[in-house]
């Protein structure tokens, strides 16, 4: 029987780490003091933005083992063996997701730097509870800071784009 | 005039680049990775007054990966300011790429550029510094004092009325016609206070200097002021404008923060230093610290009032903390009068003096609302308390005072930005509607009788506040665009107007698709770059919709008429019979032909030209949108905590070119103003060491927070704007202030001077009131 | 996190304690890693993920309330039992961590491995009586939590030990309680205080009062004065004004101020005078 690994050595302080980002494998080589926002954008992906670097904006989000959390507060290396969605794994302008077209739609969009975050938290929401309420939409993003927008458009786009998903039946899943 | 016949003006349009944004395509400042970029990093005083005796930066230099460190001795040494204002600035030149004195915790003290950030890092901690400490001032009116610590005490600095007293800028105004308070019933002399606030765009700062296939500089930067920068940076390293080519790709947000010359000079000279790459991005720490912040001001308010509510005197007296440098130090200042004092008839005297002093404190710079937001805290409150005194309702009072169509104001002549203002009278207001609008929205009447006689610990009250700002700065902003014509009959539009995040680039193709007859769409909108668009002087004092879209709909009909010139010879009609229509040139008697055509005759067939045109824009008049705000709170007298229940802000900003982008601009403002009132403020230790620099201390609002908000456009026609439009983007963050507190005295009996209304202050002035009565 | 050579993510609380307990690597024990992964000290070698550990659990044993150590807080605070609980005090609490990434991510063994003033759990723990059972060198010890930051338990959570789980005992089902989180806003981080309030009263007599108060200090307080005057007592004007009296000498003794004394004092009174 194979042995399960449940460690992994640096090699002078760098980390080889298997993981899934947007449905691929992927292998990473991190630094043993590097954050995973910053492995993510170092391997192009940039639609993880890094506003403040301490957990406290939101502008990071990803999706991690399925939940929503800071790219920003996750060290590179215990990323090991997750599966990541990042913005860019959600939808394309090409073949953009839902919430991605209802935020747009709604006028939601400002400066658009906390938008992938706030897009990825709402994702989840939608795929865990289809029919929020506005005080459940509010308590679920108040971990992704906007200062431009006084955050009325996006509410009104996370409604807009569950009712269209109840529509189609169903929430994508990633 | 009206907004009828418009086809794609005042018209739902999706914001261009949002869904890009949406899907987080790599579209700002850090988005890009240049082969061999170095990191920069800045070693930051910590102390708030010192010179430096001694640098060693050898062992500093010796870090692998290090390739350049920099300090006052390997830099230019050319006074300068930051703020990216029209030429010349009337800010005092006081500041330097490097200097060897600190003037506050945060001030640069060197530059290190390395190829990993770690090596830069490295280098930071082994740069030995022998400071000299000074005694350091923190307070305004210490600082003006005989003997204060003198904060510019450097011989070269310019453009400073008094550094001895620590006065980086004053400007004094009055109007007499007769003895001072000399008709008044009542007089009302209260003094309103805000602090430190930090405008927290998501973005931080972040610039990427590089070279081109020339040699030239390239600086990609998060700015608001591409043009400004391209100026200051040429200034402060005495280089060539031609050498330096400036590009601002997607802004991550800015509020006044960005229109300043932050980064852009230092990360410039590291990469001169090192013919490298170089890439600065401020940690959020650095952007509360180091970037740019509010003027904390004390506004002292000196009003007469007669008992049939005419306002017969006005005495304000402004002191802004400007903080180390002086940046934007007189032109907040005189603003935060020439932007309140025409919202009301004064009908004898008039005073205005404002003072901006430095403080051993991070620098003050430009912040939506722009000293108004300070203004109108007093103003508005002391509106509702002047209607106290005479027993008048302070909606009425309002009614009857505000400035009217046709009206001017002698303040409007005395006070520009920076200098002598422009005459002007009122040419749309809409705010009669807007009080109107406000009142139903928020059910005041009402809710006004339902809330009299409250006895129990939470308590209900209602407030409200009216305000102005401008539309740009007359006679001295402009702004220009070109518009190019494409075989497909599609359009580039470039534009110096730097879109932060605000939707300029969308507007601005909505004002010239309307002239020129087609969709939004079929106008491909670049801004801003300074190789490849023409000037605009920035994103700030609200004039993008107003003087850039100008220069746009001029631009757009300067090729509407060459279109119209091909069409003429392709329908073999009269030009004067000809119009733009749905993508076609189409004349009276029904003959057309698609701009592609027009495209490809002016290309390839006939009489062979680019369609092509250039137009700017600057105006004589800046005029002002107006607001109307109403809040609903709730006080908890035992615990002094606010709530507000409900928000209503109506805006007239003239035709909205684009309704949801406008609300969207007024929301933003509202709550970032919310934020101001209940909960921001930067804190200092008793040395001047900032104290809550995150996002995790210093409180903005987040969904759990937000009150409900409701924006209401008031349409009106402003003649002198595209398609009859003026601003909107700032003036909604000066309502909050005044609305809630004149909420909280309508609901608690309490007045609150003192920005933000914490629960702490509000329980203190309940205690207070009670210990009087 | 310079020194880090080992990135360990053990499935057994045994296994993750032997990693913690090796002589010849200096390491660290990470639940949730919203506090740790930045604090981490500069010396760990071996970062010990506690991700595996099967301890993500909220459920009932016995008639005791159990919470498994890596339960985040969106867990609890979505936990059908949490929330039937002490009228759903321990979820009322959970959701007002910081915010819902947080929540996401974060443990309530991490939030009470060390004292911190901005902790949430602790007053509610101390509140409801929780018992902590954490794995030691020397075997499972289970302790009352109020003992967990006491000199004498000198195990270091993370370092030396492990918390395993938290146990609400069966007593505390039933009783109306409440938490307040007392902020600049509804969302701030950083409480000005924390108050936990549980009463449970038969026949008109409380025959359980807790008050405990957080935020003032990394450790948490009971205030037992107050408990004291109303235990065994009916709920009356003159005995509810006597424990409102001690509320606010055990909140002078904590050194709270006057601004937060009042704020403690009126959450208290509205408290009680809503089960009279």
């Amino acid at each position: 029987m194979k042995k399960k690994t449940t460690g992994l050595e640096a090699v002078n302080g760098v980390f080889e780490i298997s993981l899934g980002v947007n449905g691929a494998k992927r292998t990473f080589a991190v630094k043993n003091t590097e954050f995973l926002l910053d492995a993510l954008r170092r391997y192009g992906y940039k639609g993880a933005k890094k506003g403040c670097d301490t957990g406290d904006c939101g502008s990071c989000t990803v999706i991690f083992n399925g939940k929503p959390a800071l790219a920003c507060l996750i060290p590179a290396f215990t990323a090991h063996g997750a599966a990541i969605t990042t913005i860019e794994g959600l939808g394309t302008v090409r073949d953009p997701h839902p919430l991605q077209e209802a935020f747009v739609e709604a006028g939601a969009v400002q400066c658009g730097f906390c938008i992938p975050g706030m897009i990825l938290s709402s994702k989840h929401l939608l795929d865990v509870n289809p029919e929020p309420s506005e005080e459940e939409i509010k308590k679920y993003l108040d971990g992704n800071l906007c200062r431009c927008t006084g955050y009325v458009k996006q509410i009104k786009a996370v409604k807009a784009a569950a009712k269209k998903l109840r529509g189609k039946g169903r929430v994508s899943g990633v | 005039m009206d907004t009828k016949n418009l086809k794609v003006v005042n018209r739902r349009a999706l914001k261009m680049d949002a869904l890009g944004l949406a899907c987080g395509e790599p579209v700002f400042t850090d988005d890009v990775d240049l082969n061999g970029m170095l990191y920069g990093r800045i070693l930051w005083s910590p102390y708030a007054h010192a010179r430096i005796k001694n640098i060693d930066t050898r062992e500093a230099e010796r870090v692998p990966g290090v390739k350049a460190v920099l300090t006052y001795k390997n830099v230019p040494r050319v006074p300068h300011t930051t703020a990216g204002q029209g030429y010349p600035e009337p800010s005092p030149y006081d500041t330097y790429i490097l200097d060897n004195k600190m003037r506050f915790v945060g001030d640069r003290v060197a530059a290190v550029a390395a190829e990993t950030p770690e090596a830069a890092e490295e280098a930071l901690k082994l740069i030995k510094v022998e400071y000299e400490i000074l005694p350091a001032v923190f307070d305004t009116f210490e600082a003006m004092r005989d003997g204060a610590p003198v904060i510019h005490d450097e011989e070269d600095s310019k453009n400073i009325p008094d550094a001895k007293h620590n006065i980086a800028a004053r400007f004094e105004f009055e109007v007499k016609n007769g003895k001072w308070f000399g008709d008044a019933d009542f007089v009302v002399e209260r003094t309103y206070r805000m602090p430190y606030l930090q405008h927290c765009a998501i973005e931080p700062h972040t610039v990427i200097t590089s070279f081109d296939h020339f040699g030239r500089l390239v600086i990609r930067t998060s700015t608001q002021v591409p043009f400004h920068v391209r100026r200051i940076v040429a200034q402060a390293l005495k280089m060539p404008v031609k050498k330096i080519r400036v590009i601002k790709p997607r802004i991550g947000g800015g509020f006044g923060s960005k229109q300043e010359i932050l980064l852009e000079d230092v990360t410039a000279a590291l990469s001169l230093k090192t013919g490298k790459p170089v890439k600065i991005e401020y940690t959020r720490r650095e952007t509360f610290i180091s970037s740019r912040t509010r003027h904390p001001a004390a506004v002292r308010l000196k009003t007469g009032v007669r008992k049939d509510g005419t306002i017969t005197d006005a005495e304000m007296d402004i002191v802004l903390n400007t903080g180390a440098y002086g940046s934007h130090a007189l032109t907040v200042m005189m603003c935060s009068g020439s932007h309140t004092i025409p919202m009301y008839k004064v009908k004898n005297n008039i005073k205005f003096t404002g003072r901006s002093v430095y403080t051993n404190l991070p620098v003050s710079g430009a912040y939506r609302g722009y000293g108004a937001t300070q203004g109108f805290f007093a103003w508005e409150s002391q509106m509702d308390i002047m209607a106290e005194k005479i027993g008048m309702d302070p909606v009425e009072f309002r009614k009857m005072n505000y400035i009217r169509l046709g009206e001017g104001s002698p303040v409007f002549k005395a006070m520009g930005e920076g200098r002598e203002g422009v005459e002007q009278v009122i040419t749309s207001i809409g705010l009669y509607d807007g009080i109107e609008a406000g009142l139903k929205a928020a059910g005041w009447q009402a809710k006004k009788e339902k809330y009299k006689g409250q006895t129990g610990p939470v308590r209900r009250g209602l407030g409200m506040a009216c305000m102005m700002q401008g539309s740009g700065i007359p006679e001295v902003d402009m702004a220009s665009a070109t518009i190019k014509m494409n075989e497909d009959g599609s359009f580039n539009l470039m534009v110096g107007a730097a879109d932060l995040g605000t939707g300029s680039d969308t507007i601005l193709a909505q004002i010239a698709a309307e002239v020129l007859g087609v969709k939004a769409g079929d106008l491909v909108v670049y801004s801003s770059d300074t190789d490849l668009t023409p000037f605009d002087v920035g994103a700030y004092a609200s004039s993008t919709t107003f003087i850039s879209g100008n220069a746009v709909k001029k631009t757009a009909e300067k090729v509407r008429d060459m279109i119209l010139a091909v069409g003429a010879k392709i329908l073999g009609r009269q030009k004067e019979d000809l119009r733009l229509e749905n993508g076609r040139v189409v004349a009276k008697d029904g003959a057309s032909c698609g701009l592609s055509e027009v495209a490809n005759t002016s290309l390839y067939y006939y009489d062979q030209h680019q369609i092509i045109a250039s137009a700017s824009h600057y105006a004589h008049t800046s005029p002002p949108p107006f607001a109307a705000n109403f809040a609903e709170v709730e006080v908890d007298m035992e615990t002094g905590r606010i709530k507000i229940l409900d928000y209503v802000s109506c805006v007239d900003c003239g035709t909205a070119i684009n309704p949801e982008l406008a609300e969207g601009q007024n929301d933003g403002a509202v709550l970032n103003g919310i934020g101001h009132t209940l909960s921001e403020e930067m804190e200092f230790s008793a040395n001047g060491t900032p104290l809550n620099a995150s996002f995790r201390r210093y409180k903005i609002f987040n969904t759990a927070d937000m009150p409900p908000i409701r924006t209401i456009l008031i349409p009106t026609y402003e003649p002198n704007g595209p398609f009859g439009a003026k601003s909107v983007s700032e003036i909604g963050i000066n309502g909050p202030l005044p609305a809630v507190a004149n909420a909280v005295y309508n609901a608690a009996g309490i007045r609150l001077f003192d920005a933000p209304f914490t629960p702490e202050k509000v329980r203190a002035a309940i205690k207070n009131s009670k210990g009087k009565k | 996190m310079n020194h880090i050579k080992y990135y360990s993510f053990p499935e057994t609380p045994g296994a993750a304690l032997a990693g913690l307990l090796n002589r010849k690597t200096e390491a660290m024990a990470v639940a949730g890693g919203t506090l740790a992964a930045k604090t981490l000290p500069e010396t760990v070698e071996n970062f010990v993920d506690l991700k595996n550990l099967p301890l993500g659990y909220v459920k009932k044993r016995g008639g005791d309330l159990v919470i498994g150590a890596t339960a985040t807080f969106d867990a609890i605070d979505n936990s059908k039992l949490a929330k039937r609980w002490a009228g759903g005090v321990i979820s009322a609490a959970a959701a007002r961590c910081s915010s819902q990434l947080i929540r996401n991510m974060a443990t309530i063994g991490g939030n009470i491995a060390r004292p911190h003033s901005f902790n949430i759990f602790p007053a509610v723990l101390l509140g409801l009586d929780a018992k902590v059972r954490v794995l030691t060198k020397t075997g499972v010890k289970t302790i009352p939590f109020s003992a967990l930051y006491q000199p004498e338990f000198r195990f270091r959570p993370g370092r030396d030990s492990l918390i395993l789980e938290i146990i609400i005992p069966g007593k505390t089902r039933n009783w109306a309680c409440r938490f307040e989180k007392f902020a600049k806003t509804e969302a701030s981080w950083e409480a000005y205080l924390t108050l936990f309030m549980g009463i449970w009263m038969k026949a008109g007599v409380v025959k359980e009062l807790r008050v405990a108060v957080g935020a003032l200090s990394p450790r948490p307080f009971r205030a037992e004065s107050a408990e004291r005057v109303l235990s065994g007592a009916k709920l009356a004007p003159v005995s509810i004004d006597a424990a409102v009296l001690e509320l606010g000498r055990d909140l002078d003794a904590a050194r709270a101020g006057e601004f937060k004394k009042e704020v403690a004092v009126s959450l208290f009174k509205r408290f009680i005078k809503e089960r009279v």
